[in-house]
């Protein structure tokens, strides 16, 4: 695995330097990567509901069905 | 900057019951939401939208609110931190997302429930019942919730830097 300084002491010889050694960072982990696709994939297609204006779109009134809704039960007096 | 293991508890609790509350809340004002939608009695639509209003600004909000707080303290007070692992990363820009997404759109549930209290037959069945926000806000929280029980592993760049500068301080 290659390695990279993390620190050395300036005051001391080529030989003593003292050197803790960082590994390399091993990458995004797989799930991270997973999610971003899917979270990615899910922005687009809420983008592509907004653009459309298709039914389950952005907005008020998206959800209601055609019916009319009506008064019913008593008034107020 | 780590707290005592008194205050760690005293924030979890706060933290966990105001996310948990935050599901909670958002089912109930979904339930409202669908009321408003299957409902042909214009009084129940009127009293569904005035209720997610309430619901809304008076729970879900406060919620929100604590949650986002509580684990901004959570994650700056405990060795988690902020940006080193990457469930925690995740975890506070979906929160952040949730909060500005609720924040912005709660303004438009009381106009609509504003014309909800007035409105006749035929322009409640206009206003719908807010199920898009609802449902993908319940979607995103339970996703949160699901990374805060499981704590999947992964370093962030700076997290991984910072555990090797802290064993190399230590060595």
């Amino acid at each position: 695995m290659a390695t990279v300084p993390l620190w050395t002491d300036s005051n001391a010889t080529e030989n003593d330097t003292r050197m803790a050694e960082l590994p390399a960072y091993p990458g995004t982990p797989r799930w991270v990567r997973v999610f971003g696709i899917i979270a990615l994939a899910v922005v687009l297609l809420l983008v592509i509901m907004m653009l459309t204006g298709g039914d389950g779109g952005h907005g008020p009134g998206r959800n209601k069905p055609s019916s009319a809704v009506t008064e019913h039960g008593a008034q107020h007096p | 900057m780590t707290m005592t293991p008194g205050l760690r508890k005293l924030a979890l609790t706060v933290h966990v019951t105001s996310s948990v509350g935050w599901i909670g809340a958002v089912l109930a004002y979904l339930a409202l939401g669908v009321s408003a939608v299957t409902s042909q009695d214009a009084q129940t639509v009127r009293a569904a939208w005035i209720a997610m209003e309430v619901t809304g600004w008076f729970v879900i909000v406060p919620l929100a609110l604590a949650a986002l707080l509580t684990g901004l303290v959570m994650s700056l007070g405990t060795p988690w931190g902020l940006f080193r692992h990457y469930w925690v990363l995740i975890t506070l820009g979906l929160t952040i997302l949730s909060t500005v997404v609720l924040l912005s759109h709660m303004p438009t549930v009381s106009s609509l429930a504003a014309v909800a209290r007035v409105a006749d037959g035929a322009d409640l069945a206009g206003l719908g019942g807010d199920l898009v926000h609802a449902g993908g806000g319940l979607l995103v929280l339970l996703a949160i919730t699901v990374l805060n029980v499981y704590k999947p592993h992964g370093l962030t760049r700076y997290g991984w830097r910072k555990q090797h500068e802290e064993r190399a301080r230590l060595a």
